[in-house]
C-alpha cells in the first residue's frame, strides 16, 4: 500500500501544482457567474422598442388611451394614425415598424387573431411588449364596461387559492427549489464524472506512449498503479470541488457583512432561504459519497480503455464511446426523474450503479424520507459501492494486459476476453 | 559461485502462442548473461517473469536462493525494458526519486545515490530541467541511472545500447563492466551478436519460446567450429591434388582456407603442408562468429526471418 501512496502523490501533486488547475479553479466559478449575467445582459438588450401604427374602427383605441399607456410603459410606442396608406407611407418618416388593424369589436368577445403587420420579422420577446400594451388596454376596456372600478380590481387581482405541493412528511422539501438544486447537482456530477474520468484516461495513455509503464510496473503491480492515479486523481476533482464550496461560503460572507447593496441583500436572502427549504447538510454529504463512489466506477472503465488504446487519439474516443454513452442516458433518465421524482425511472435509475450518482443525486434534494425512502438510499449506496468494487477490479485485469501491449487495436470484446484471462 | 537466479522448466502460453516453453536457465552471481534471439523468440516474455512482471503458468523462479517473490524482490533487480520512456513533463530529479521511491528506496536514501550517480555522469545541473528538455542521448542517461539507482543486485538490460551514439554506448558498457565488478549480476538481452561477443561471458539462445543454446561464449565458439583454419603463405602453394589430409575450402595467392578431415589434428595438416615445401607466414583457426552460429540455429523457423533482416540493416 505504502507504493500506492507514492503513485496518489505524484498524480495529486503533478495536477495540483499545474497552472492550468488552479486557473480551471479560479475562472470556472468567475466563467459561470459571467455567463448568466451576461445572458440575461444579452437578452435584456437584444430587445428592440417597436413603434406601432394604429388604425382603430373600434373606437377603444383612442389617441389619449395611447397616450397615457405610452407614457406609462416606452417598452413599445403606439401612436394612431387615419388608415393604412398613412401608416405605409409613413414608414421611413414616423419610423413606424409595423401597424395594427382594429376592427370593430365586442367586448364581450374580443379577438383571438388580431394580426401586427410588421416590416420586418421580430422575436416574441419583442412583440410581447406590444401584445403586453394591448393587454393592459383591453383589460381598462372590458373592466370599465363590466363597471369595476380599481377597488374591485385590487380584490380581483389578489383574492387567490393559490395551490401548493408541500411533501407532509418531509417538511423541508420544497418542490421548486430541489427541482434546481437537484438539476445542478446532477449536472455537476456529470461534468465531474466526464471531466475527470476521461482524465484518468488520458493519464493512463500518457504512461503508455511515454513508455514508462513497463518500468513502472516492474516496481509496483499494475492494480496499484491503476489505482493510485484514480484515487490521486479523485483527490484532485475534490480538492476543486472543495475550494468551489469554500468560495461561496466566503462570498456569502462578504455579501452578508456589505449587505446594504441590492444585489448582494437578495442573494444573502435566497441562500437562507435555501438552508431553511431543503437539507442542506444531507446534500452535500450524499454528493460527496456519490461524486467519489460514481468517479471510481466510471474512472475504472476509463482507466481501462486508456490502457487498451495506442497513441491514437481517436481510438481512445471510439472505444470510451459506450462510457459516454453511460453517463449521457443517465442524464436523460434525470430529465425523467425530475419530473417525477418518485416514478420508476426515478427508482430504478437511482440503483443501477452507472445512473445512480446522477440520478439520486437529482431526487435527493426533494427529500430523504419524504421522496427517497431510506431504505431505497442505504441500497442505492451499496450497490454502488459494489459495483465500483467490481469496476476496479475488473479493470485491473483489463490495464494489467493492455498496459503493455503495443501497436495492436483493440476493441471491447477483446478486454472482455482479457478479464476472464488468468494471468 | 553460487547462483542468483535459475529458471526451472518455465512456462508462458499465450492464446496464440507459446511464448516461453520450458525454459530452464542458471546465472550465476557477477556474470554478464547474454540472453540473445529473434524479435518474438520469447525473451521479453522471460524477461518479464523475471521481474515479476507476469507469473509463470509452470515453473519455477529461484532467486538468491529463495522462491522468486515479485513483492519483495523488486528491490533488489533493476529493469531497463526496450520500450523505455520517462514522464515528459516531470523534472530530473523528481522523476529519478519518485522512481527510485518506487522501488523501496526512502526519499533521504534515493536524494544521497541520486547525487552520487548525477555526479558520476556529470547530470548535477540537469535535477530541475525538465525531461522533455534533454536530448535522447541525456535521456538514455538518465534511464540507466534510474535503472541502477538502487544497487540491484540483478540488472537486467534489455537492448540498453539502441538509440545511443558511441560515446554515450561506451560510457555505459564502462558501466556495466563495473557494476558486474563491484558484484552486480547483469542480464543483457539483445539481437545485436557484436555487442554480445564483446560483453558477456555467458550466453543463452532463445528461439521460439525455447532455450536452444547455453554455455560460455568461447564453449559456444568450440561447440560449433568446423575445424576451419587460414595459412597464409609467402608464395602460392603448389599442393598434390590426391591424399590430401584437408581440405581447400577458399584460396587466394597468399592464403589457403582449410577444413580438417575427421581424425585429422591441425600438426598433421602443418606437416603435410612442411613436406609439400610450402613456406608458412601463419597458421589460425577460423572461429565461427556467434552471428555465423545463430543464423545457423534459427535459419528455417519462420520467426528467423526478422533476425536476418535486422542482421541485414545492421
Amino acid at each position: 500500500m505504502n507504493k500506492t501512496w507514492i503513485i496518489i502523490k505524484r498524480e495529486y501533486l503533478t495536477r495540483v501544482k499545474k497552472k492550468t488547475f488552479i486557473i480551471s479553479t479560479l475562472l470556472l466559478p468567475v466563467l459561470y457567474v459571467g455567463l448568466i449575467f451576461g445572458m440575461g445582459f444579452i437578452a435584456e438588450n437584444s430587445r428592440e422598442t417597436l413603434s406601432i401604427a394604429v388604425i382603430d374602427s373600434s373606437g377603444y383605441f383612442s389617441a389619449p388611451v395611447l397616450e397615457k399607456q405610452n407614457q406609462l410603459d416606452n417598452s413599445s410606442i403606439l401612436t394612431l394614425v387615419e388608415n393604412v396608406e398613412a401608416a405605409e407611407q409613413n414608414q421611413k418618416a414616423a419610423g413606424y415598424d409595423g401597424y395594427l388593424v382594429i376592427p370593430a369589436l365586442d367586448w364581450r368577445k374580443g379577438l383571438d387573431s388580431l394580426s401586427l403587420n410588421t416590416f420586418k420579422s421580430y422575436g416574441s420577446a419583442t412583440t410581447a411588449a406590444v401584445q403586453a400594451k394591448i393587454d393592459r388596454i383591453w383589460g381598462q376596456v372590458v373592466n370599465d364596461s363590466l363597471q369595476i372600478d380599481s377597488d374591485k380590481l385590487l380584490v380581483l387581482s389578489q383574492s387567490r387559492l393559490q395551490l401548493k405541493a408541500k411533501n407532509i412528511v418531509d417538511e423541508k422539501s420544497d418542490s421548486d427549489t430541489a427541482e434546481g438544486i437537484g438539476y445542478v447537482a446532477g449536472l455537476l456530477m456529470y461534468f465531474i464524472l466526464l471531466v475527470y474520468g476521461s482524465q484518468v484516461m488520458m493519464g493512463v495513455m500518457e504512461e503508455k506512449t511515454n513508455r514508462i509503464a513497463e518500468v513502472i510496473v516492474s516496481s509496483v503491480r499494475p492494480f496499484q498503479m491503476m489505482l493510485g492515479k484514480i484515487i490521486g486523481i479523485g483527490a484532485v476533482a475534490l480538492t476543486q470541488f472543495l475550494l468551489w464550496i469554500a468560495f461561496i461560503l466566503v462570498a456569502y460572507n462578504v455579501a452578508k457583512e456589505a449587505g446594504t447593496q441590492m444585489g448582494a441583500a437578495e442573494m444573502v436572502g435566497n441562500m437562507q432561504r435555501l438552508f431553511t427549504q431543503v437539507n442542506v447538510p444531507l446534500i452535500l454529504g450524499c454528493f460527496g459519497f456519490y461524486f467519489l463512489a460514481g468517479f471510481f466506477f466510471y474512472a475504472s472503465l476509463y482507466g481501462a480503455v486508456g490502457s487498451a488504446v495506442n497513441e491514437d487519439i481517436r481510438e481512445a474516443q471510439s472505444l470510451s464511446f459506450p462510457i459516454t454513452m453511460l453517463v449521457i442516458l443517465s442524464i436523460a433518465m434525470m430529465t425523467a426523474t425530475i419530473a417525477n421524482p418518485s416514478g420508476p425511472i426515478a427508482v430504478w435509475g437511482s440503483f443501477l450503479p452507472f445512473s445512480s450518482p446522477i440520478v439520486m443525486m437529482a431526487r435527493i434534494p426533494y427529500g430523504v424520507p419524504g421522496t427517497v425512502p431510506w431504505w431505497q438510499l442505504i441500497v442505492s449506496m451499496l450497490i454502488l459501492i459494489l459495483s465500483f468494487i467490481a469496476m476496479v477490479w475488473l479493470a485491473g485485469k483489463i490495464y494489467r494486459t493492455g498496459i503493455l501491449l503495443y501497436g495492436k487495436k483493440v476493441t471491447w470484446g477483446e478486454m472482455l476476453k482479457w478479464i476472464v484471462r488468468k494471468n | 559461485m553460487a547462483s542468483i537466479l535459475s529458471l526451472e522448466h518455465l512456462k508462458k502460453y499465450f492464446e496464440s502462442q507459446k511464448a516461453v516453453d520450458d525454459i530452464s536457465l542458471s546465472i550465476e552471481e557477477g556474470q554478464i548473461f547474454g540472453l540473445l534471439g529473434p524479435n518474438g523468440a520469447g525473451k521479453t516474455t522471460l524477461i518479464r517473469m523475471i521481474t515479476g512482471i507476469f507469473y509463470p503458468d509452470q515453473g519455477n523462479i529461484i532467486f538468491q536462493g529463495k522462491s522468486f517473490d515479485p513483492i519483495r524482490d523488486v528491490r533488489y533487480i533493476g529493469y531497463m525494458p526496450e520500450e523505455r520512456g520517462l514522464y515528459k513533463k516531470m523534472k530530473v530529479g523528481e522523476q529519478a526519486l519518485y522512481l527510485a521511491q518506487l522501488k523501496g528506496l526512502s526519499k533521504q536514501e534515493a536524494k544521497e545515490k541520486i547525487g552520487g550517480w548525477f555526479e558520476r555522469f556529470g547530470m548535477e545541473s540537469w535535477w530541475n530541467k525538465k525531461v522533455e528538455d534533454l536530448s535522447k542521448g541525456m535521456g538514455q542517461k538518465l534511464q540507466f541511472v534510474t535503472t541502477v539507482l538502487h544497487q540491484p543486485r540483478l540488472i537486467i538490460l534489455d537492448e540498453p545500447f539502441s538509440g545511443l551514439d558511441p560515446v554515450n554506448s561506451n560510457l555505459i558498457k564502462d558501466e556495466i563492466y563495473r557494476l558486474a565488478a563491484e558484484g552486480a549480476t547483469i542480464i543483457f538481452s539483445t539481437h545485436r551478436m557484436e555487442q554480445v561477443e564483446e560483453i558477456c561471458d555467458h550466453i543463452a539462445l532463445v528461439n521460439r519460446g525455447k532455450k536452444i543454446l547455453d554455455g560460455t561464449v568461447r564453449a559456444v565458439k568450440d561447440q560449433f567450429k568446423e575445424n576451419l583454419f587460414l595459412v597464409e603463405t609467402e608464395a602460392p602453394a603448389s599442393l598434390p591434388q590426391e591424399t590430401l589430409p584437408f581440405s581447400v575450402v577458399d584460396r587466394t595467392d597468399s592464403k589457403l582456407f582449410i577444413q580438417l578431415k575427421e581424425g585429422q589434428t591441425r600438426n598433421q595438416a602443418l606437416q603435410f603442408l612442411l613436406d609439400n615445401q610450402v613456406s608458412i607466414l601463419s597458421f589460425k583457426e577460423i572461429l565461427p562468429s556467434l552471428n555465423d552460429i545463430f543464423i545457423k540455429l534459427v535459419e528455417g523457423t519462420p520467426v528467423s526471418r526478422s533476425f536476418e533482416t535486422k542482421k541485414a540493416s545492421l
